[in-house]
């Protein structure tokens, strides 16, 4: 209340003040869009064939080096890795300064140098640019790649691929690219503790003789430094650096897959899977395509709002986050949509996942989603333009893709110019969704099941492959155990009964009637179950004591009372009702089947069959029953559901599970038991 | 000799860079007691709007932990002139991005735009601010979301829990004892109602900083924050966390498990004082020399001289009310755990021992010298750095004066600093092993 008053005085206070000034339930309107510079870098090339490009940014007291080697794709094959192990040996010394006064200088000047195994880069004060051009330049040409530094390396990659083998995300990418390129593409191949062991310092010295030359090298410089200095640095440091011809090789080219299939990667320890829907794309930044393409993948998954995110993170709440990309350049490369969801709703995300590409191939784009994905792009340029580096890079990329002179000038009138039908176009030329792999890594025995019934679209289910996680095929995982000879379904269910309280226990038990409690995001959830021996059950769920939902069976006919609605048994329901045997199934051993052994959460149990629709599941050396396990149709669809049971204690002579964890797609209830009476408190007015 | 003068020479130098790059700001209170930072440059089109509230994982009710972070999702559902559903889209439409995060002490929200659409960025933080909706569909989604966040963030990635793990073992007492991510359980028990009043309680304007930087007219600016953000009303004065830990005097051993790993880890953790105090940032430099770069002193012995370790690191956690002073490490080639301690402990007994070397020192000069300058990089770099300065230091010049702090500290107070702090007895030391090793 006091809330409330306080609020009424401030409105009444305001009021005048507010209509006066701004009428905040409309938007405001954005003032004239600001002007656009985009200038050119200075530029020249060194005899040898290295060009240099300068971007004067006097904003901050510093210059950053860029070094790009435009070299054609190289594959290792069984030396994979030989690349990382050069990028992390360069820039440690060179053959006329140790390693030691080497690091020492650069981390004195507070600057950086690093490498790649193509590329370099450097930052520094401008008060020490001179030097630290000097030392990159001499770093990159007169490298010190000795023994012992290659030795380390070499035990420190092997160490963390050790970690990454248990890392979900890892695999999921490695394996991802070395499906969709072919493990002996140089974009598909990655390191494996098998290949790192192969490599010799002879090979990672290869390596750079092979590729570290002026002949497609290109240095760009950012910052606070004039052009004339870059030049005479240029010409001092890098002119003397001898051309080599680059290691030249073909590869054959990537294909699709005939028909789309999912390939599974297990990972027992994963808590989340990895989905990836992937296919190839050959697509230049030339190609007239190029800017419709950019906005389609923006649409699809390129941003927050796009269909992906919408759905599987704002709608379903599944996942942090639904992404795709869509390469483009003079290399083959991806169309990549990715996301990582909760176990239980694996399958149900590969489902939306292909809707969604379905839908923009099939349905024309709203205008104002297109509308927005052309801001977004627009915007997104006018903000880069605050990093000096843009420019650079801008200048590169119109060299090294070979774009026209006007590429970036025209840049965001091409932007505008695509229309709704160049989205459906692109979206069917380059999202492949009948020859996508998708690749899904995650704990196969909590999500194998699901994913092996997705269906097509024409009621045959999408293939299965299996792989390991270097990529290899291999068999599907069992995850059912090996059964002990002697275990019957009638030893099961008697240790079952006599685990709980033995036979002649039960036998007096004419109904039990329990009330449970649960919450379920901050709001109290009751039920009250009552069941007798001679199969009449009713069940209510109540919300702050209201009921919520009803089910009544009284042994022959039975609804579903929700929300003021009741719907009587359809025949399959009926059916199933009539088969049941009351309060303890287990009694009644001609009516069950044993299925076999398997886990729950980690737990051995033995899995028993009631009918087509049930299935539960026993503690292999307790006795007692968790979980029981329903499939039930909903629209056509078959609809898992589960609960476990936990915590037994006895009430009048028998254990009864005092909690009861109910799980139907991805919600999850926690019910705890507060009562249990037996023969008491049951009437036939109940199963009216 | 030659160096000498060299130095000296490079001193004058720097002197007039720094000058010339201090950052122009313009600060003042809107009578609601929203603090209002302006910041102009037009270097580049572009415009940051951004809110720094003083609510972070601290301030939660110990039995409702997440809170904070939960609302940096939650303050997206909408307003009630924005709706459900249409945040992002509006930032994007007008070629924007946006985003927000949560750390123990404060909680951020920023929008970026060309700067024609300053405006928009007033009125969005301002619905935000004024009258947010929060209902049941919208902490029902974001509850999801951010459960799908923490499997992703911290329990699928390997080493995710490691600094769980700290914060409960060095705060016994201080709500710095959790992570701002938060209990899952915490998050489903909660109540509409109490999602309600912890947004009437926090996110006002006498609790919160407002930062207008880049491309903007200052005059037409003013009149559009008074316009958007004058008729919000003052809220209930916030009391802020006053709890003191017990001091550490022995050791602090404890033992984790991760099944993301394969490779153990160990830790050491060392209480310290709040950031804006001198001594934190002394202990910032003692980091600096033991593990920030190929030729420090942590890393060249383990890593490069004795191959011990696959990593090394040291880190100065600064924050509000305690720092922490960490150090961590990987082992390599079947190296004990208890062998990483005692390397590492050997290094910090000799800045207890004996003074830094001259050119070591100003090393660190540089260093810090090369820190400054990129912290001020982008528009959106500056608009941090001046909330948290105000907000969370106390002093907003620390933008352009930070510096002169660090190029004060002597060799006399690192070899105090590390006495005085980083000793066995007044630490935590983390064993933080692969599952498989758990028996």
């Amino acid at each position: 209340m006091k809330k409330y008053i306080l609020s009424l005085t401030a409105c009444l206070f305001f009021i005048s003040f507010i209509n006066a000034q701004v009428d905040r339930s409309k938007r405001p309107v954005p003032a004239p869009a600001p002007t656009i510079n985009l200038s050119t870098p200075q530029s020249f090339e060194l005899d040898n064939g290295m060009k240099v490009m300068v971007v004067r940014n006097t904003k901050l007291p510093r210059v950053r080096i860029q070094l790009r080697l435009d070299n054609p794709l190289y594959a290792s094959q069984d030396k994979a890795g030989v690349e990382s192990l050069l990028a992390a040996m360069l820039g440690n010394g060179t053959t006329s300064i140790s390693k030691e006064d080497f690091n020492e200088e650069v981390d004195f000047l507070g600057a950086s140098i690093n490498f790649g195994s193509q590329s370099g880069f450097a930052s520094s004060l401008s008060k020490y640019f001179d030097r630290i051009f000097e030392l990159f330049a001499d770093a990159a040409k007169n490298p010190l790649l000795d023994g012992e530094e290659f030795q380390k390396e070499k035990d420190k990659l092997l160490e963390a691929l050790k970690n990454n083998k248990k890392d979900v995300s890892t695999v999921s990418r490695q394996v991802s690219s070395a499906l969709l390129y072919g493990k002996k593409h140089p974009k598909g191949e990655f390191a494996t503790e098998e290949t790192v062991q192969n490599i010799t310092l002879a090979d990672v010295k290869n390596y750079y003789e092979n590729f570290f030359s002026p002949e497609n090298a290109y240095l760009v410089v950012i910052g606070d430094v004039n052009f004339s200095k870059v030049e005479a640095l240029a010409k001092a440091h890098f002119e003397n650096w001898p051309k080599r011809n680059v290691l030249d090789v073909s590869y054959s080219d990537p294909t699709d897959v005939q028909y789309t299939q999912i390939n599974f990667i297990d990972m027992p320890n994963a808590v989340q899977s990895e989905l990836v829907v992937e296919n190839i794309v050959n697509l230049k930044m030339s190609d007239p395509d190029y800017h419709a393409v950019l906005i389609a993948n923006s649409i699809l998954g390129g941003d927050f709002n796009s269909y992906l995110n919408m759905n599987l993170r704002e709608d379903k709440g599944w996942t942090y986050g639904a992404r795709s990309s869509t390469g483009a350049g003079k290399h083959v490369t991806s169309f990549y949509a990715s996301t990582s969801v909760r176990n239980a709703v694996t399958d149900s995300a590969v489902v939306e996942m292909l809707h969604e590409i379905k839908n923009i191939r099939e349905n024309l784009v709203e205008n104002d989603k297109l509308a927005l994905a052309k801001a977004k792009y627009t915007g997104n340029f006018v903000l880069a333009l605050e990093r000096p580096e843009t420019i650079a890079n801008y200048a590169l990329n119109i060299e090294i893709q070979n774009l026209s002179k006007d590429f970036y000038e025209n840049y965001l009138k091409k932007i505008n110019a695509v229309t709704a039908e160049d989205v459906k176009r692109v979206a069917n030329k380059y999202f492949l969704v009948n020859n996508a792999r998708i690749v899904v890594t995650g704990k196969g025995s909590e999500v194998l099941e699901g994913l092996k019934k997705i269906d097509r679209g024409d009621g045959t289910m999408i293939p299965v492959k299996y792989f390991d996680i270097y990529g290899n095929e291999v068999e599907e995982p069992n995850y059912t155990i090996a059964m002990d000879p002697s275990v019957t379904i009638e030893t099961v269910l008697n240790n079952y009964i006599n685990a709980i309280g033995g036979k002649g226990k039960l036998n007096d038990v004419k109904s039990v009637f329990t009330t449970a409690g649960a919450t379920m995001q901050g709001m109290q959830l009751g039920m009250e179950m009552k069941v007798t021996s001679d199969n009449k059950m009713s069940q209510a769920i109540l919300m702050g004591g209201m009921p919520l939902q009803k089910t009544v069976f009284d042994g022959q006919t039975g609804y579903t009372m929700a929300q003021g609605q009741k719907m009587e048994f359809d025949e399959k329901q009926l059916a199933d009702m009539k088969e049941g045997t009351g309060l303890f199934p287990e009694l009644d051993p001609a009516k069950a089947t044993l299925i076999g052994m398997d886990t729950v959460d980690g737990v051995t149990a033995y899995a028993v069959g009631y009918g087509d629709s049930k299935v539960s599941f026993y503690n292999a050396e307790t006795g007692l029953k968790i979980k029981d396990e329903n499939t039930q149709e909903v629209n056509g669809t078959p609809m898992k559901s589960s609960i476990l049971y936990g915590d037994y204690k006895e009430v009048g002579g028998i254990q009864f599970p005092h909690t009861m964890t109910v799980s139907a797609g991805p919600q999850e209830i926690k019910f705890e038991v507060t009562d249990i009476k037996i023969n008491e408190g049951v009437s036939e007015e109940d199963f009216k | 000799m030659r160096k000498n003068l060299f130095t000296i020479a490079l001193l004058l130098f720097a002197f007039t860079y720094v000058q010339a790059q201090e950052v122009a700001f313009e600060e003042y209170k809107l009578d609601n007691g929203l603090h209002v930072i302006l910041h102009q440059d037009d270097t580049a089109p572009v415009v940051i709007t951004s809110v720094m509230y003083q609510v972070g994982a601290k301030d939660e009710n110990p039995e409702r932990t997440g809170f904070a972070h939960f609302f940096e999702h939650l303050l997206f559902e909408g307003t009630e002139n924005i709706e459900r559903g249409e945040w992002f889209k509006i930032v994007s439409s007008y070629g924007g991005s946006n985003n927000a995060n949560t750390s123990d002490d404060r909680t951020y929200y920023y929008e970026l735009f060309p700067s024609n659409a300053v405006e928009v960025g007033l009125w969005m933080e301002s619905e935000r601010m004024l009258h947010p909706i929060i209902n049941q569909v919208g902490v029902d989604t974001q509850n999801e979301v951010v459960k799908e966040e923490k499997r992703l963030r911290v329990d699928n990635q390997p080493y995710g829990n490691i600094f769980s793990e700290v914060k409960k073992n060095m705060f016994k007492k201080h709500p710095y004892r959790w992570s701002p991510i938060g209990s899952m359980e915490h998050l489903d028990a909660a109540t509409l109602d109490e999602f309600l009043a912890f947004n009437e309680k926090f996110y006002v304007p006498n609790n919160a900083t407002l930062v207008v930087a880049g491309d903007i007219n200052v005059p037409e600016v003013k009149k559009m924050i008074q316009d958007y953000f004058g008729p919000i009303p003052r809220g209930a004065e916030v009391e802020r966390v006053n709890i003191k830990e017990d001091p550490i005097t022995e050791q602090i051993n404890a033992v984790a498990y991760d099944p993301n790993i394969q490779i153990p880890a160990v830790l050491h953790a060392y209480r310290t004082p709040a950031m804006n105090t001198r001594e934190a940032r002394v202990l910032d430099m003692v980091s600096t020399i033991l593990s920030d770069g190929k030729s420090s002193r942590l890393y060249k012995k383990l890593v490069d001289d004795k191959k011990m370790a696959l990593q090394v690191s040291a880190f100065n956690v600064s924050q509000q009310d305690y720092g922490m002073y960490l150090t961590f490490a990987l082992p390599l080639n079947n190296t004990s755990l208890e062998d990483l301690t005692k390397e590492i402990d050997e290094e910090i007994v000799k800045l207890q021992t004996e003074l830094i070397s001259e050119r070591e020192f100003e090393k660190l000069q540089n260093v810090f010298e090369n820190r400054f300058v990129n912290s001020n990089a982008t528009i959106a770099g500056i608009a941090g750095s001046l909330a948290t300065y105000q907000m969370l230091y106390g002093d907003i010049n620390l933008i352009n004066n930070e510096i002169d702090i660090y190029r004060s500290i002597t060799r006399e107070e690192i070899r105090e600093a590390a006495r005085k702090y980083l000793n066995p007895n007044q630490r935590l030391r983390l064993e933080y092993l692969p599952e498989n090793d758990k028996q």
